[in-house]
């Protein structure tokens, strides 16, 4: 027993988990129970082959109502993944879920000190010690519940955007779409025809807009971007500035036609990766939308020659600056395809090594006939893994997406535009699943599939007026073998766009692919450590449409069990202020970053009172407080004084 | 060789599941090494620290959540004013302020963790060697 | 033949999942968190799945049994969720109204659910001892017997196939719980929605005879060394079954049964290598001084964390080896000779090993098909459940109410059957809501896309 641990007399309850053998392969849980057994106010003391089946719980529960038991600890995994459960127990036995505390001995034990099997059981036994002195002093807490807000604010209308926006809609939340650029639909508009199902993007795009259009529940908000957050869970409140396009309807799409041939501005068009010019009142292709043209002020120069001819433009439009609040937000802002470096296999240095998307934009601009630089290309070379599964570089992962979307456009060259000669030119080809049929059927076309080594790149020259690419080929015992192609298309992989501003305002956590991370792959995909904050699509990471629908609709679903009751549960560890101690000085106040604290008047005089509703538990306030007046539900001075002592030996 | 004593202060959204991952991934440190898991760094008392080496303990590690708070940015600042209050509580006892080290420590910073507090672990040997 | 009980009650919920696999659970507690009434309906003794019988899952290394249990436990004692275990469909027919009317039939388990607790005592009493299929036949077990060690309901059954009624068990349990009058039982559920996640087969590497399996006893499935990687492992330690030599030479071989025309199978699983990767990772834990050779023709690293997952395993010299394998031939202390084309060399070589893991593929179940009444259920090219629109409205079948979840669609890892699970609820709550909402005639569910 511990000097803080006061006689509560609480009947504990304590179960070590075998975790199989995860833990019982290097802590000695059988002398842990043992020992554990003997300290004060333990009742019962167990081991368990995972703590964690329904057997395992089912008689904890028992446990419970038979001994009675008042408290209980279970030293098992890290909370991270059971908190929940075996809180849950606590709850069906009839406990306080707070009656219950969680020892992590396997990844801070048993895992983390698999080299030293008796200092790891040392540890757990300290470690559980700790959970015991917690425990005891452990007070029952109550759920405290807020009213969340059944609104969402997406940032990103990509597919993932989109395709959320109008299921959450049609499950009776507001939609908030905001998105960055002037036009919907992300980085599929841009690609013509697609694998693997032979949609084009343009028909993908427009079918979802044509949805979200006849939803009262969505607004949609084009060149906006979020400049602020506040509050959390249930009641964000955001702010955003919608950029204006410099047009208004009405004006008749002839008129509009004339402003943009009279607009003297060209600059490269982005949205053709450059193969294009366009001026600075400009739209991406005819379906687009919204069907509505915008001044790119960046680049005008507010001549007024446009203004001649379409009385909908309006050069003085001002930014605005809307706030939006909203229970949850999702994010879905997509990544960016890889932009070699000069020079990175003759990229920007020979005029004819493109990327894979610029490719896919020559193919939508091409008719009957496949030209680049007005050349007739009957040649093409494609190198795979460009900016992915770098040896050197960061980008260590494959971008998934590359092989068959390069293939699909590859079969598409053959049978519409009758190129007959195609190498691929890769690290092994990644066609998984049914897309394999893809890669089969280019086989079957003739095309010819080199291999190359990974740490031997290839080179790639100027050879007349094509290009020269000499391999290794693995495929033929490692010959050195050359290749000329008309044409040289780098299949370049994704890379997480440039989002920091608004990384900086959510927090966003990052993963080590720079990509926002998941709490956890297979038990918690869509959410991040931010409560509220779900993420989806490609800014998660590389995939494809399907892949990218399928991850947001999933978020669709979790955001719905945050909203859909009309009040979430906080965590019930909240700042409490003992009046009798507190003499206001204000620093707590000062401390807090939520303005969770307020000063009232009482008989006695000023002190401190915390706005439940605004308290996020962090406990800043705590450390801050000259009479030690103020503590932390679940995390207080003598718990953690107790656990010290508990944990020191 | 017995490792001396070190305790951590970890915090429940950011550093301590890199202690986590450290384990996951079989990444080594002493196993005299001990976290208590709070919300965040800002909430260290340093009273807590005294406690700590009067205990028995003979290092104290915060693993900070840093730029990562999920609380806000302040974090950074109030734990850095804690390390401050605490070195000043330390001086008035006569224990030497190398024995408390802060750091902040990413989500996914195991290999990070692992190589500051074996470090740490390291020192702290050699200069309690050098005490007795 | 047997009397088959009819329930003349009629029973109804939200929703029905068919598969209680791990896309099937995470489904179903996914529409529970949101009031929706689910039944699960399983073929097999236990919920599960596949993933609970697994190790370790890629690429995280976490242990599958600590994913999966917490999962089975909260929808086993969930108050929305019903699941029924040793169950099957019959049929399925559509009323008016658009709901499903669904007749499922539970076997008898020869043992009382609520009267067994799992005490073994009749696993101990039973005479007959056959193989064990929830080891995939590593070592045997009993006719009276609880399937696995983490199985929910962690609850006996009696193989009545294979029982000889010798009345041992009935005599050692306790509680009286085993039942021998036990029949099957058919009731009848209403339901808005279906979802289909009845996930995959496995190749039945039997068929490719060139590689001995079934045959030579130290060639094993990756499914039988997910077993014995298992921290509830048979053996305790790894072993090769032919003579209980801890092998110190193993062979991978990939894409057995799958990109093979020749097995009527064209299509990659998606899984396989990975899987493998996984296992030569695990291999080198347990056995630190085993060799393990990958024979393979193009690794699949493809997903999130996976490609460096792969050339984590090279550094740990994992040996990976781009070749076809022709044949494996047994020598007489067991080893097996694996003979391939080496393709770095263009040369056919061989190499001798202790162990061959073939690395078997994932086949479409074709168990729905057989439903009566679902005989217009679209199926894809390779048989597994075809989704009309793929790209933006994804796991909906051809018929309006009927959605999949998981590897019932086509191959996919626990990761992805995870969040097929999570975008089919999405659709299943708004399909419920709208069918609740809308009059039978103007039913507008069908969905905006079809
Ligand atoms: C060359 C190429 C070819 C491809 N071919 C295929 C194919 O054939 N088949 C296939 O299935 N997939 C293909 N893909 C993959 C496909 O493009 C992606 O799966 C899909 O675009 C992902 O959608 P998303 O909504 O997640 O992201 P995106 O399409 O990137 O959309 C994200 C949206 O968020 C917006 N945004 C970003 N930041 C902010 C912010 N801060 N605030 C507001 N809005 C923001 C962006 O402007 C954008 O509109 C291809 C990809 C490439 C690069
Ligand atoms: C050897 C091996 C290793 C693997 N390792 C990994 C790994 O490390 N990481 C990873 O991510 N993935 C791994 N996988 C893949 C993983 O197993 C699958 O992705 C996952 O199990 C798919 O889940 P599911 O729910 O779709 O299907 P299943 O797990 O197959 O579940 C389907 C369920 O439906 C039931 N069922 C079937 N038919 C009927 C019917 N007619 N009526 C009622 N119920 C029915 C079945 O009994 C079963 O319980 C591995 C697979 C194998 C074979
Ligand atoms: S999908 Fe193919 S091209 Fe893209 S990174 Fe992966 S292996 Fe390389």
């Amino acid at each position: 027993m511990t000097k803080e641990q006061g006689n509560t007399g609480k009947r504990i309850g304590v179960y070590i988990c075998r975790c199989g053998s995860n833990i019982s392969d290097y802590v000695d849980v059988d002398t842990v129970c043992s020992e554990v057994a003997k300290e004060k106010n333990v009742r019962l003391a167990r081991v368990m082959m995972f703590a964690c089946a329904d057997s395992a719980q089912k008689e904890i529960v028992a446990d419970i109502t038979n001994e009675p038991l008042d408290a209980i600890v279970v030293a098992s995994c890290s909370p991270k993944l059971h908190l929940h459960t075996f809180r849950a127990v606590a709850e069906r036995g009839g406990l306080n879920p707070f009656n219950y505390v969680q020892v992590n001995i396997r990844e801070q034990s048993s895992w983390a000190h698999s080299d030293n099997p008796p200092q790891a059981t040392e540890k757990a036994f300290n470690l559980i010690k700790a959970g015991i002195a917690r425990v005891d002093l452990a007070e029952p807490l109550m759920p405290v519940t807020i009213p969340a807000e059944n609104s969402v604010l997406i940032l990103g209308a990509g597919v993932a955007g989109m395709r959320s926006a109008i299921e959450l809609a049609d499950l009776g939340s507001q939609v908030f779409l905001v998105e960055r650029e002037f036009f919907v639909g992300g980085r599929v508009a841009q690609w013509g025809k697609m694998a693997t199902t032979d949609q084009t993007g343009e028909e993908i795009v427009t079918a979802l807009y044509n949805q979200i259009r006849t939803r009262k529940n969505i607004q949609v908000y084009t060149g906006a971007h979020i400049i602020s957050s506040k509050g959390s869970i249930g009641n964000f409140n955001l702010q955003i500035k919608v950029v204006p396009r410099y047009v208004k309807p009405p004006c008749d799409p002839q008129g509009f036609r004339k402003a943009i041939e009279a607009c003297p501005v060209i600059v490269d068009d982005e949205f053709n990766f450059g193969l294009t010019k366009r001026k600075a009142i400009f739209h991406n292709y005819k379906s687009e939308f919204p069907a509505l043209p915008v001044i790119d002020m960046a680049n005008c120069t507010r001549c007024g020659e446009c203004l001649k001819h379409c009385t909908g433009i309006n050069l003085d439009q001002k930014e605005e600056i809307i706030d939006i609040h909203a229970g949850t937000i999702f994010l879905a802002t997509g990544f960016n395809p890889y932009e070699p470096r000069p020079g990175e296999f003759g990229f920007g240095e020979l005029s004819n090594v493109i990327t894979l998307q610029q490719l896919k934009r020559l193919l939508e601009l091409s008719k009957g006939e496949f030209r680049f630089r007005e050349k007739k290309i009957e040649s093409i070379a494609f190198i795979y893994c460009v900016g992915s599964r770098q040896v050197d570089g960061d980008n260590k992962y494959c971008s998934r997406y590359c092989c068959t979307s390069a293939i699909h456009a590859a079969l598409q060259l053959k049978q519409e535009f009758n190129v007959p000669v195609i190498y691929h030119l890769n690290k092994g080809i990644r066609t998984y699943g049914k897309q394999e049929v893809l890669y089969a059927q280019s086989s079957a076309a003739g095309d010819v599939y080199l291999q190359f080594v990974e740490d031997e790149p290839l080179l790639v020259e100027i050879y007349g007026e094509q290009a020269k690419i000499t391999i290794n080929d693995l495929l033929t015992a490692g010959q050195e073998i050359t290749v000329t192609a008309d044409l040289v298309v780098l299949v370049t992989g994704m890379v997480p766009r440039d989002n920091i501003d608004l990384n900086r305002i959510l927090k966003v956590p990052i993963g080590k692919d720079k990509f926002y991370n998941e709490i956890h792959p297979k038990l918690r995909p869509v959410e991040t450590v931010i409560d509220g904050l779900v993420i989806s699509g490609c800014c998660q990471g590389p995939r494809n449409i399907h892949e990218s629908v399928s991850s947001s609709l999933a978020a669709v679903a979790k955001v719905y069990t945050f909203i859909n009751k009309g009040e979430i549960q906080l965590e019930p560890t909240l700042a409490i202020v003992n009046p009798d101690a507190c003499e206001w000085c204000g620093l707590c106040l000062a401390a807090c970053p939520f303005d969770a604290i307020q000063m009232v008047e009482t008989g006695k005089g000023k002190i401190a009172q915390i706005i439940e509703g605004n308290c996020k538990g962090c406990g800043m306030c705590t450390p801050v407080c000259p009479t030690e007046a103020i503590d932390l539900k679940g995390f207080t001075n003598m718990e953690i004084r107790s656990m010290i002592e508990a944990m020191s030996g | 060789m017995n490792t001396p004593k070190i305790l951590v202060f970890s915090t429940e959204k950011i550093s301590d599941p890199a202690l986590d991952f450290a384990g996951l991934m079989k990444l080594h440190y002493p196993a005299s090494v001990h976290a208590i898991v709070l919300p965040c760094s800002s909430s260290v008392r340093p009273e807590w620290i005294i406690h700590a080496f009067e205990s028995g303990f003979k290092g104290v590690y915060i693993a900070a959540d840093g730029s990562d708070c999920p609380y806000g940015e302040s974090c950074i600042a109030k734990t850095a004013k804690i390390v401050e209050r605490s070195h000043v509580l330390m001086k008035e006892k006569g224990i030497p302020t190398d024995r408390l080290r802060m750091a902040a420590v990413c989500s996914v910073c195991a290999e990070i963790f692992v190589k500051q507090i074996n470090i740490f672990a390291e020192e702290l040997n050699a200069s309690l060697k050098k005490e007795d | 033949m047997e009397d088959i009980l009819q329930d003349s009650s009629v029973k109804v919920a939200d929703s029905l999942v068919v598969g209680g696999g791990i896309a099937g659970l995470e489904a179903a507690l996914n529409l529970a968190n949101t009031g929706q009434q689910v039944v699960v309906v399983e073929k097999d003794l236990s919920v599960g799945g596949r993933m609970i019988h697994l190790s370790k899952v890629f690429p995280t290394l976490d242990c599958s049994a600590c994913i999966t249990t917490p999962k089975v436990s909260e929808a086993a004692r969930h108050p929305h969720i019903n699941i029924i275990t040793n169950c099957e469909l019959k049929q399925i027919s559509s009323d008016e109204n658009s709901y499903w009317h669904v007749r499922l039939q539970i076997n008898p388990r020869y043992v009382n659910e609520s009267l067994c607790t799992g005490c073994q005592d009749c696993e101990e009493a039973c005479p007959v001892v056959v193989r064990d299929e929830y080891q995939y036949n590593l070592v045997g077990r009993k006719a009276a017997f609880i399937p696995f060690s983490i199985a929910s309901p962690r609850v006996a059954a009696i193989d009545i196939d294979n029982c000889i009624l010798c009345g041992a068990c009935e005599k050692a349990c306790g509680p009286g719980a085993i039942d021998f009058s036990q029949e099957p039982v058919q009731t009848e559920w209403v339901v808005k929605s279906i979802i289909i996640a009845t996930g995959f087969k496995l190749f039945d590497s039997d068929k490719i005879i060139r590689y001995g399996s079934g045959k030579f006893k130290n060639v094993l499935t990756a499914m039988q060394m997910e077993r014995q990687l298992v921290p509830t492992r048979p053996f305790n330690t790894v072993l090769r079954p032919g003579d209980g030599k801890i092998p110190e030479k193993i062979a991978y071989v990939l894409c057995t049964g799958s990109r093979d025309e020749s097995v009527g199978n064209p299509i990659c699983s998606q899984i396989c290598c990975m899987y493998s990767i996984k296992q030569a990772q695990l291999l080198l834990g347990a056995l630190p001084m085993v060799d393990v050779t990958v024979y393979y023709l193009h690794i699949r690293a493809f997903g999130k964390g996976f490609d460096e997952f792969y050339q984590q395993a090279k550094m740990m010299d994992v040996n990976f080896i781009k070749g076809k394998v022709g044949r494996i031939r047994e020598l007489e202390n067991g080893d097996l000779v694996v003979r391939y084309e080496d393709i770095a060399s263009g040369q056919v070589m061989e190499a001798t090993y202790d162990l061959v893991v073939l690395s078997v593929g994932i086949l479409p179940n074709m168990d729905v098909e057989k439903i009566a009444g679902l005989e217009t259920l679209e199926l894809d090219p390779f048989k597994f459940l075809n989704q009309r629109h793929e790209m933006t409205n994804p796991f909906k079948t051809n018929l309006p109410g009927i959605f999949m979840a998981g590897t019932a669609s086509g191959p996919m890892d626990i990761p992805d059957s995870i969040l097929s699970a999570g975008a089919v609820s999405a659709l299943v709550n708004k399909y419920n809501k709208q069918l609740l909402e809308t009059t039978v005639n103007s039913l507008e569910i069908t969905s905006w896309n079809d």
